[in-house]
């Protein structure tokens, strides 16, 4: 009885496993906020990543299977995203994962992919301490990629543009009381500390505030020339209109969310003329730009031709071919592997936002450097290259 | 002085806005004793149906049709969840009630109109108009005077109509309201679907303002119950003064003592209220025989 029993276990067992091989997809895990205030954001990326993965597949896949995404919505809810994670992880058993566009969320579940030892890639998410939360002596492999420009750059670009660029020496910050908020608030006052200037006022307001009122007259009134943002769309949104009612027109120059389609909209002409730093500006200046464009219109026709969020859609898409290129080179789906072969990529990989070579080594996991970062404008209700001549050089640097 | 100025015409605008939810809360307890607790959701349907609505006709002509809605919002979360506990006399079934209401609402929504804030065009010129050196959206004044009106017409139907004086007679004394004839049921129906109407109306009203979208009544609503706390949930005058109050009070502790603190001084105040004056500010406390 005893021996009947271990049998049949042992024939159980063996038809999972020979299933588990059987299985021909690889699964990887996509999370993101697909609904609510971040959406452009998260369904952007998530698109991007669809794209690319069917590319993938279209040609063959990676180790002769098919890529399989699971997607998740975290609602851009830290608690949400924590649940989504175990999901992926313990449920649907990713080999690999990419997302997390709200660093709020990504600082509260990341830690679950480090524990499993599952590389994720944030593709979206720019606190400077997302890729910095696992680091060594304390653990001695970090397994959190990031394909974004991180806040250190972002505010250095920032301040640069505001300070170098326009010689306006007298700038008020105003950020959200989110993690991602007051993180960037954090970096936008040492990249100004770094140049020996104070801003002349600091406020903050809530996710769904409908008055700036008192935030803009304390600016306002503090003599500040430019206003430095770090929020999201439609906070944003309400600043620029706030702006609009007090009759105070100063340049309004921010994070990479003024980018944000909700932000264009619901702003309309008092958004124009915000800069932001982006990674990709939706224009079709090099062969692979123009290829990606086209092909994320055809396939998901957004209104006005206009790609949500143009950063995201092609940060999402250069993730998912970083990871296919780090699976191929691992030869096998194990985490530990993917991780090493993540930090010593041996093949060039030819993305949207920039030529990627050897992105990660085992103590950097930034793929994005200051130089891959140009400053984008919102004019006619899209997102423009401010400074075209800068636009050049990257486009050269991504023909490398 | 000028920044002051501006501060409180802010605070007036924000305020109204919340004294009009407010009064909402109080129509429905003054008749039975009972409040909507989706009042803010309440408002949130009004807008969305409003922009839905104005797609296909213009913004006057919409309110109407919204106030219709809203109406019949009221009377279905009466029917659905206030009904049932006032027939079994449970003291707070209908708190219970009335707030899963209001997740539902909220929910259906989200799956109607997508969880994206979505932009309602203005019936109004957007650029500000200047007083004195004190700006202003005429989309506030609007806001200002709607809320009053749509106050000030209750209150006169309250008065001199003989449904209004249903109204009133029930809110006086249930019970000998039943007995001199009056359906005091239908009352209770009624006044449910004036409170709805009014949050429907404050949603379109405010919605140009704010943006548009699901969760827009979730802090609205809070917010109007903290001031029919302050004012009283049965003084009509004390709704208004006490939105003003927690309006400016929000537009000047973020300019003077700190953005961060903003909400605090109307809870502090709330907290004052509940200590000082249990019933209100302008509340009259009601002794309970037993």
């Amino acid at each position: 009885m005893n021996n009947k029993i271990k049998s049949i276990i042992t024939a159980l067992a063996f038809a999972t496993s020979v299933s588990a091989f059987a299985a021909d997809t690889i699964k990887i895990g996509v999370s993101g906020p697909y609904t609510g205030g971040s959406s452009p954001m998260g369904v952007s990326m998530r698109d991007g990543v669809r794209l690319a993965a069917g590319e993938i597949n279209a040609k063959g896949g990676v180790l002769g299977r098919k890529i399989e995404l699971i997607e998740r919505d975290d609602e851009a809810k830290n608690e949400r995203g924590v649940q989504v994670t175990q999901e992926l992880i313990n449920k649907e058993h990713v080999v690999a994962a990419m997302g997390f566009i709200n660093t709020g969320v990504s600082l509260a579940a990341q830690r679950f992919y480090q524990e499993a030892r599952i590389p994720v890639i944030n593709n979206v998410a720019t606190g400077s301490i997302v890729t910095k939360q696992f680091l060594p002596p304390e653990f001695a492999d970090n397994y959190v990629f990031r394909t974004s420009a991180n806040d250190t750059i972002q505010s250095a670009l920032i301040v640069k543009e505001v300070i170098d660029t326009r010689k306006l020496t007298k700038v008020a910050i105003l950020a959200d009381s989110t993690n991602y908020g007051q993180l960037g608030r954090e970096d936008l006052e040492k990249a100004l500390a770094a140049k020996n200037i104070k801003p002349v006022a600091v406020e903050k307001f809530n996710i769904k505030d409908v008055d700036m009122t008192a935030q803009l007259l304390k600016a306002k009134e503090a003599g500040a020339e430019a206003i430095l943002t770090y929020a999201i769309g439609p906070e944003l949104a309400q600043i620029a209109n706030g702006m609009e009612k007090l009759g105070w027109k100063v340049p309004m120059i921010g994070s990479w969310t003024l980018s944000m389609g909700n932000f264009i909209d619901n702003a309309g002409k008092n958004g124009e003329g915000a800069m932001m730093p982006q990674t990709f500006i939706q224009e079709a200046n090099t062969p692979k730009r123009k290829a990606f464009i086209e092909a994320y219109l055809k396939a998901y026709n957004p209104p006005n031709g206009r790609i949500p969020s143009p950063v995201s859609a092609a940060q999402g898409y250069d993730s998912m071919y970083i990871l296919a290129a780090a699976i191929k080179q691992a030869g096998n789906t194990d985490g530990v592997k993917i991780r090493e072969a993540l930090e010593s990529l041996n093949t060039k990989i030819d993305g949207v936002v920039t030529t990627y070579d050897h992105p990660y080594t085992h103590d950097n996991h930034e793929a994005i450097t200051m130089d891959m970062v140009v400053m984008g404008k919102v004019m006619d209700g899209h997102v423009v290259s401010a400074h075209p001549v800068e636009m050049k050089e990257s486009k050269e640097k991504a023909k490398k | 002085m000028e920044i002051l100025a501006q501060l409180i015409v802010s605070g007036i605008a924000l305020g109204m806005i919340y004294a009009v939810i407010a009064f909402g809360y109080q129509l429905t307890f003054a008749t039975s004793s009972t409040l909507n607790f989706g009042q803010g959701e309440a408002l949130m349907l009004g807008a969305l149906v409003g922009l839905s609505l104005v797609g296909y006709m213009n913004y006057w002509l919409m309110i109407p049709l919204v106030l219709i809605f809203g109406a019949m919002q009221g009377v279905f979360v009466e029917r659905v969840a206030v009904l049932p506990a006032l027939k079994t006399k449970s003291e707070f079934g209908w708190i219970m009630t009335t707030i899963s209401l209001a997740i539902i609402f909220k929910n259906v929504a989200e799956n109607i109109w997508g969880r994206d804030d979505l932009t309602f065009p203005s019936p109004l010129p957007t650029s500000p108009l200047q007083f004195f050196g004190i700006r202003v959206l005429p989309m506030e004044i609007l806001v200002v005077f709607g809320a009053l009106a749509i106050m000030l017409a209750v209150e006169i139907f309250n008065r001199k109509s003989i449904y209004g004086k249903a109204v009133v007679a029930t809110s006086n004394d249930r019970d000998a309201a039943g007995l001199m004839g009056i359906n005091t049921g239908m009352v209770i129906t009624f006044s449910y679907a004036l409170s709805s109407m009014t949050a429907a109306f404050a949603g379109v009203l405010v919605a140009p303002l704010t943006l548009t979208g699901a969760t827009m009544g979730v802090v609205l609503g809070l917010k109007a119950f903290a001031v029919a706390i302050i004012g009283g949930l049965n003084s009509g005058m004390g709704v208004i003064v006490g939105g003003l109050l927690l309006g400016i009070a929000e537009t000047t502790t973020g300019y003077y003592i700190s953005t961060g603190y903003k909400d605090v001084p109307g809870l502090f105040l709330l907290l004052l209220v509940l200590a000082i004056k249990p019933a209100g500010m302008f509340g009259k406390s009601v002794i309970k025989k037993v």
